[in-house]
């Protein structure tokens, strides 16, 4: 993806809200019958990255970082207190209706079908308000329903449709245009694994053949995992990370490996063992007679933990996974909540909440 | 230019259509809205009968021409029904819950992406077709004979007091924007739109003014009827201004509303 | 189980109530324009009537008098508007109801009990307002002490039966999505059968018979019959009180006789 003209570009992208103030309980309500108090709110504080075309982007960060408010300023459906963006050249929310053409979107929690139509509807008013050419629209649909099984869902209305089977529905329709990218807040396809295969054939085959770029939230590493290769982790208007999911992972600072233990000396005695010979080192016992040797990037190298493993055990069979990229994540998440309760930032901002 | 009209005209067609089919599948709903309709209509013209029954005259209006106003009044409400129905949804809860959004990410405007939603709402039929009724009997009843003129203004009449209807329903609905729901206040105003179903002679100057000047429901059908029933053009001209600044600050407020949306609801 | 445990349960449900009420203070506002504009049509039509009569006119109302019939009976409305026919439809359509079935109160005294709160914000910030407001404008008649007694329990009952009509009308809520015609059509018929467009004092004599033998005369017509002193003596009054009495508890026991069947079906459904 090197190389690729950024097919999105926020420069200082900043979001205020102005927040009631309310009391709790039934005296608080009472109150605001008088009185309305505001505070002003920072859900998105100066952001700035460029996300290439062509690539599949998770966009990252804790609990308000602003990650929904960014998106939905991406999509034009907010307009920025300052800063700006640029999306496949448009500002989208100067020119909505020209960026609608050239972008999809799914908001996960919100259903952007038509609730008392069938799905087939829905698709055929999304056809002519489009304008998708007879070719497209039919190659679509014979890709959905190859995938996506979208046939099934018949001609029930959406508003009585499983969460699942309206998700499939909604990722079908935002890539039913042939964006240029496609925008998926939250779009909790974590329920199923199927589901999620094959939404990602679907997402690679848009991404090699159309160049389709996508961008992800989600708090499903699952999803992450299983549609994106790059991250953007945004940490309160800084961009912490930008590059493959691998680079993320390497920026996990724990490894570890698991080995069989064959040796006559019990368990916790090994353990104990390799606890004393490197010091900071941490080793459990895992299931099946197994040990598992947690390290810290910072104090061991792997090449050192392996000698020293080698040196002392009789090392058949050992396995050392890729970090886990919700480890990974929940530190990114936890430096962000540690840092943001420091006193003279602002406070963590509501959309998340309400979302 | 002509594209763009041509394109929404087909558009506007093929939603329409699909209003319809909608309603062909919720048959129990669409009948249950048209009768509640006819029978809040026939309450009305009891009303009227029953005020009738005590003396021959109110404010100056005779029974049938009380009866002329209150179908007229049905027209450019029929007119606008037909359209506009999906803004009491907007009032009711798309900002509230958030779903305001799905009208701007599509390639079309906003508004007209709203109220396509709902093309066609039976119940604006209902209202046209009763409406029409009582104009045509209590017209014939009086013995009406309308100049050339007349004929020719009636039908601009009516599309008149059916934007002046939008306008203040897009204006309410838009409150919205700013206070998560508007329902109370689309309420309030459809409540003061029912003033117009008869004479203003009667009312406190007060509320004439209201009727005239603030939500100008006056020229949705009294001020159209003194010129059918009476050839008085005396408000009338002011008809189209007060039309255009309804439509315009309506507008207005709409696409600040617009600007304003978070889709975070409450 | 006392009673009194029991009703303590729905207290939180009133206070509730009351909060997210309060949390719409605009509400408030706009319930009194509805309130006042609606009463200002019935108002000004009755009064071009009454204008040519300067002492008693038709069925016995002076000027004065029909006055305050038609705006007290707005103010009634507004007590009856107490929101749980769209409360109860839009539960019933979300499929919220279903949750309310396996906590241990009853759906209905919910309801109820959520209800009070906004009848009696209703009444003090809407219907005080609103017959000030009036009072300045067009001359009306005052109630005696004991009619104004009579008037205030007799309002209580109208409450209850407003109570189980807009309960019926959200339970429909189980048969059609298009609860909004119900509802208009509900509404029409109450304002109409109720006496509140036009005293049934007014109405030739069979439409006044089918009114008088309908649930909605206790809710309007009844408590005004009472306020003016229109009924003949004592037993007139009970009268009218007993009528009323008795058309609550028919309806309290169809709604519960109703729920229940509504419910059984929804576990059959599987909600």
């Amino acid at each position: 993806m090197t190389g690729s003209p950024p097919v999105i570009v926020a420069e200082n992208l900043t979001k205020e809200f102005r927040v009631a103030e309310r009391g709790p309980g039934l005296l608080g309500a009472l109150a605001t019958l008088f009185t309305r108090e505001h505070r002003i709110v920072r859900a998105v504080d100066g952001v700035s990255f460029e996300i290439p075309a062509g690539s599949r982007t998770a966009y990252i960060g804790a609990n308000g970082a602003g990650k929904s408010t960014t998106i939905k300023m991406l999509t034009g459906i907010m307009t920025p207190t300052s800063g700006r963006c640029l999306v496949a050249g448009i500002e989208p929310y100067r020119e909505r209706q020209r960026n609608a053409r050239s972008i999809g979107v799914v908001f996960g929690q919100r259903s952007q079908l038509w609730w008392d139509l069938s799905v087939p509807d829905s698709f055929r008013i999304l056809r002519r308000i489009y304008d998708i050419p007879e070719p497209v629209y039919r190659r679509n649909l014979r890709l959905y329903r190859e995938l996506l099984d979208i046939d099934a869902l018949g001609t029930t209305p959406v508003r009585q449709l499983s969460l699942g089977q309206r998700m499939r529905a909604e990722i079908a329709a935002s890539l039913l245009h042939d964006p240029a990218v496609v925008f998926w807040d939250e779009p909790t396809i974590g329920l199923d694994m199927v589901l999620k295969e094959a939404v990602r054939v679907l997402v690679n085959r848009a991404n090699q053949e159309l160049g389709t770029t996508v961008v992800l939230t989600s708090h499903d590493i699952g999803d992450i995992a299983a549609i994106c290769d790059s991250a953007l982790v945004v940490d309160r208007g800084r961009v912490v990370h930008q590059g493959t999911i691998q680079d993320l992972l390497r920026t996990a600072d724990r490894r570890s490996v698991t080995f069989d233990h064959r040796d006559p000396l019990p368990l916790p005695a090994a353990c104990e063992e390799i606890e004393r010979g490197l010091p900071g080192v941490r080793a459990s016992e895992d299931d099946g007679g197994r040990i598992r040797v947690d390290y810290p990037v910072a104090a061991f190298t792997s090449r050192q933990v392996l000698a020293f493993l080698l040196d002392r055990f009789d090392l058949a069979d050992c396995y050392a996974p890729e970090p886990d990229l919700e480890d990974v994540l929940r530190r990114v998440y936890e430096r962000d909540a540690t840092e943001s309760a420091s006193p003279d930032q602002p406070a963590a901002p509501v959309e998340s909440g309400a979302a | 230019m002509t594209r763009t009209a041509l394109r929404y005209l087909r558009l506007s067609l093929f939603l329409g259509g699909v209003g319809l089919h909608r309603l062909a599948a919720y048959r129990l709903d669409f009948v249950l809205g048209a009768g509640a309709f006819l029978v809040r209509v026939g309450i009305q013209t009891a009303v009227v009968g029953l005020v009738f029954r005590q003396v021959p005259a109110v404010g100056g209006w005779s029974y049938h021409e009380v009866l002329f106003l209150l179908g007229f009044s049905l027209l450019p409400r029929g007119l606008d029904h037909l359209f506009t129905d999906q803004l009491w949804e907007l009032g009711r809860k798309l900002v509230q819950r958030g779903e305001f959004y799905r009208y701007l990410i599509r390639p079309v405007n906003p508004l007209f992406s709203l109220l396509s939603e709902r093309f066609f709402h039976p119940d604006g039929l209902g209202e046209l077709i009763v409406g029409a009724v009582l104009v045509f009997w209590a017209g014939s009843e009086l013995g009406l004979d309308p100049t050339a003129a007349q004929w020719a203004l009636a039908p601009l009449l009516v599309l008149c007091g059916a934007l002046i209807h939008t306008a203040v329903k897009l204006f309410f609905a838009s409150l919205s924007f700013w206070t998560v729901t508007s329902l109370p206040s689309m309420y309030a105003a459809t409540q003061v739109s029912e003033f117009a179903a008869y004479p203003l002679d009667i009312y406190h100057s007060s509320l004439r003014a209201l009727l005239t000047w603030v939500l100008p429901f006056a020229f949705t059908s009294y001020v159209p009827c003194v010129y059918l029933l009476t050839g008085d053009t005396g408000l009338l001209v002011w008809l189209p201004v007060v039309t255009a600044g309804a439509v315009l600050t309506a507008l207005a407020v709409w696409r600040r509303g617009i600007n304003r949306f978070d889709m975070t609801g409450s | 189980m006392s009673a009194v445990t029991r009703a303590r349960r729905y207290l939180p449900f009133a206070t509730g109530g009351l909060q997210s009420l309060l949390q719409y203070r605009s509400m408030f506002f706009v319930t009194g324009v509805t309130a006042a504009a609606g009463a200002a049509v019935t108002v000004f039509l009755w009064r071009a009537v009454y204008a040519g009569s300067p002492g008693a006119g038709p069925g016995g109302f002076t000027a004065a008098g029909i006055t305050t019939y038609l705006l007290v009976a707005q103010v009634l409305q507004v007590l009856h508007a107490n929101r749980v026919d769209d409360e109860v439809a839009a539960e019933v359509y979300r499929g919220d109801v279903a949750v309310m079935l396996v906590r241990p109160v009853s759906y209905p005294l919910v309801r109820f009990a959520a209800c009070l709160p906004v009848v009696a914000a209703n009444a003090l910030l809407v219907g005080v307002p609103v017959l000030l407001l009036f009072s300045f404008l067009v001359p009306m008649t005052a109630p005696t002490a004991g009619n104004a007694a009579l008037f205030a329990l007799s309002t209580l009952l109208s409450v209850l039966i407003a109570f189980c009509v807009n309960l019926l009308t959200g339970m429909t809520g189980f048969l059609t999505t298009n609860t909004w015609g119900v509802r208009m059509l509900k509404q029409s018929v109450v304002a109409f059968f109720a006496g509140q467009l036009v005293p049934i004092a007014l109405m030739p004599g069979p439409l006044a018979a089918v009114a008088m033998a309908l649930p909605f005369r206790g809710m309007v017509d009844g408590p005004l019959t009472l306020l003016l002193g229109r009924y003949e003596g004592v037993a007139g009054a009970l009268g009218v009180l007993a009528q009323q009495a008795g058309w609550a508890v028919a309806l309290a026991a169809l709604s519960a006789v109703l729920w229940r069947a509504a419910t059984g079906r929804l576990e059959v459904l599987g909600g």
